[in-house]
């Protein structure tokens, strides 16, 4: 219980903190080629084998989440969990909205704009927040994503206030059809992982991690943190953008609950529950968290009920999430080896 | 719009208010300063209290005075099996008791939704009456508001300075290896500052459920104004969240009252944003190496 508590000097060293050496992911056969290669085809195959409605919708959702999840994972690498990043979608979502709808722009465009509006909050706030360690971060961005709900609510004459702009056009008339728009959601969906992925494996991904393991050691390697940090949080938000842009064209309706905190905290879990280390981790948990509400529908608040016993108990006993259960087993057997050994 | 009645109103509002916030904000303060959790849940006790004082007072008839207290002495009561089976587990780490109790606050609002449905309910005030002064005219159920306060926070301040436990409290949050080591049992102080902690969220979510209204979901912006209150004081810190709370209840009782809710919120987040960047660590507070 008392292991810690002087070290805090930048990371949140505990939950995303470092982890051991020789340490290695327990899932590295999910990240095989051959393993991607069977998903991505047989995700294009899907909408042949079962063209239903219901189905490619919900896997719509599940890509558009997926982005969202992966684009807050970018940030979370970093060593900072925001609990505002709903918003930035939300901002995404809007912009893109009201270009098309207002300003009749097409669709690449307004995407455009979708991507860039939130990204231009991230680099204006970035610079400053990003200076908070650990439980600041956190609570500025919880309050962050709070007074831009109230923007969405109370800015009537832009965004519709509570009632949310309704009639979003879909992207074209060929994609307002089910099977066209899931290709299109797919090819967002692998272009942003496969970046995302190729990023955090590249030079400035291990920049990335030295920066969450130890940022004053990682500055005087002669990283620049903060810049770094910034970038990372700007193209994270703009990534978020896109998913909330995505997600009103889908949806053809957007309102200011759909970004409330409630959805920061499903990115947030989502990230938690698969497992923080790896990009595996927020793609798992997406699939959690979408796929298994629909098997409990008609149960809406026990689902969330089970979300948050869920949390509590990853939190509580492995911080590597799903996809890192093994750990969990390897670590209760220790434990009880060492409980053993001290008796 | 600013005559001498209109101010006197805001200024008896603004101590209810701050009397509700401090007491919100006390407890989570003392189990960020003791045990180094960020309470997410916070505001779901408090919103746990608010029902526990609407079916005591509201529908059993209680007499108010017995009602308030109790409704807080149970729910801290019952909080303490989530001690044991939720809290023991995040004691010291601080970055994965704020996303496992987000789980907790989650689990606990959405239980209460099917528990008591997600309806709006109101809990009739302790009393009606209303208390003249000159030609001023205030609502008495404030003023018991913040008369309970005042003694709530007085018993606690006498509690941690003059009592063993107390000091013993005070011990453990310096540093929990050396107060074990000069005997102070550190479970069961932890397990007292816990049970401490809810009853004050417990004890003001009963009045703010009287204030405002009560529903599942009225734990949010309580949560919200123990973060925004212990941040401006600084966390950890006692004073801190008695200036905060002043602070933060004079503001919204001002701005909401002339300006409205959304500039009161507005302005009091987007201060706390700008003191986070300049001064983390509170007005109050002392900062972290």
């Amino acid at each position: 219980m008392s292991k810690q508590s002087t070290i805090d000097s930048g990371a949140l060293h505990q939950g995303i903190g470092p982890r051991k050496l020789g340490e290695r992911p327990a899932r590295r056969w999910l990240t095989h080629p051959a393993v991607l290669a069977v998903v991505v085809l047989a995700l294009i195959a899907l909408p042949l084998v079962a063209p239903d409605k219901f189905i490619l919708s919900v896997a719509v959702t599940t890509f558009i989440t997926a982005i969202a999840a992966a684009s807050l994972h970018l940030i979370v690498r970093t060593g900072h969990v925001s609990l505002g990043h709903a918003a930035f979608m939300g901002i995404g979502a809007y912009v893109s909205a009201i270009a098309t709808m207002q300003m009749n722009l097409a669709f690449p465009l307004a995407l455009t704009l979708g991507f860039l509006a939130p990204a231009a909050l991230a680099f204006l706030i970035g610079p400053v927040v990003l200076r908070l360690t650990g439980k600041y971060f956190v609570l500025v961005t919880f309050l962050l994503g709070e007074i831009v709900r109230t923007v969405f609510v109370n800015w009537s004459s832009v965004t519709g206030g509570s009632s949310g702009i309704s009639g979003v056009p879909a992207p074209s008339s060929l994609f307002a059809q089910p099977v066209p728009f899931y290709y299109l959601a797919l090819a967002f969906v692998m272009v942003i992982l496969a970046f995302i992925g190729r990023l955090l494996t590249s030079e400035i991904g291990r920049t990335i991690e030295s920066i969450r393991e130890s940022e004053p050691l990682a500055r005087c390697s002669g990283v620049p943190v903060l810049s770094t940090k910034v970038a990372v949080f700007v193209l994270g938000c703009g990534l978020a953008g896109i998913a909330g842009a995505l997600q009103g064209h889908f949806v053809h309706y957007i309102d200011p609950t759909s970004f409330s905190v409630d959805q920061s905290l499903n990115l947030v879990v989502i990230n938690v529950v698969g497992g923080m280390y790896t990009l595996i981790g927020p793609i798992v948990g997406t699939l959690f968290i979408v796929l298994l509400p629909e098997f409990l529908r008609g149960y809406v608040e026990l689902q969330h009920v089970f979300f948050g016993i869920v949390l509590i108990i990853v939190m509580a006993f492995f911080s590597g999430g799903i996809a890192d259960i093994r750990t969990l087993f390897t670590r209760l057997s220790q434990e009880r080896d060492t409980r053993r050994g001290t008796r | 719009m600013f005559s001498f009645s209109v101010l006197a109103q805001v200024f008896v509002d603004g101590i209810g208010l701050s009397a509700i916030y401090i007491l919100i904000a006390l407890g989570f303060t003392l189990l960020f300063g003791i045990m180094r959790v960020v309470n997410f849940a916070h505001g779901a006790f408090a919103m746990l209290g608010g029902y526990a004082l609407y079916f005591l007072y509201g529908n059993a008839g209680l007499p108010y005075l017995v009602a308030a207290p109790l409704a807080a002495l149970i729910v801290a009561t019952a909080a303490l099996v989530l001690e044991r089976l939720v809290y023991r587990f995040f004691y010291q780490k601080m970055f994965q008791s704020m996303i496992g109790l987000l789980g907790l606050d989650m689990a606990i609002m959405y239980l209460a939704v099917i528990a008591w449905n997600a309806e709006e309910r109101s809990v009739p005030p302790g009393t009606d009456a209303l208390m003249h002064v000159g030609t001023l005219v205030f609502p008495e159920q404030k003023l018991i508001i913040a008369g309970i306060a005042a003694v709530a926070l007085l018993a606690f301040f006498l509690f941690t300075h003059y009592s063993r436990y107390g000091l013993a409290m005070r011990a453990a949050s310096q540093d929990v290896d050396i107060a074990e080591a000069q005997g102070v049992n550190s479970t069961s102080i932890y397990r007292l500052a816990f049970f401490i902690a809810i009853f004050m969220a417990a004890l003001a979510g009963g009045f703010y459920a009287q204030t405002y209204a009560l529903s599942p979901f009225a734990g949010e912006p309580q949560l919200m104004i123990a973060f925004v209150v212990v941040i401006l004081g600084g966390m950890g810190s006692i004073p801190g969240v008695a200036l905060g709370g002043l602070l933060l209840g004079f503001a919204n009782s001002f701005l909401g009252t002339f300006y409205g809710s959304a500039t009161s919120i507005f302005v009091s987040f987007g201060a706390v944003i700008l003191l986070l960047i300049v001064r983390p660590w509170g007005l109050l507070g002392t900062r972290e190496a």
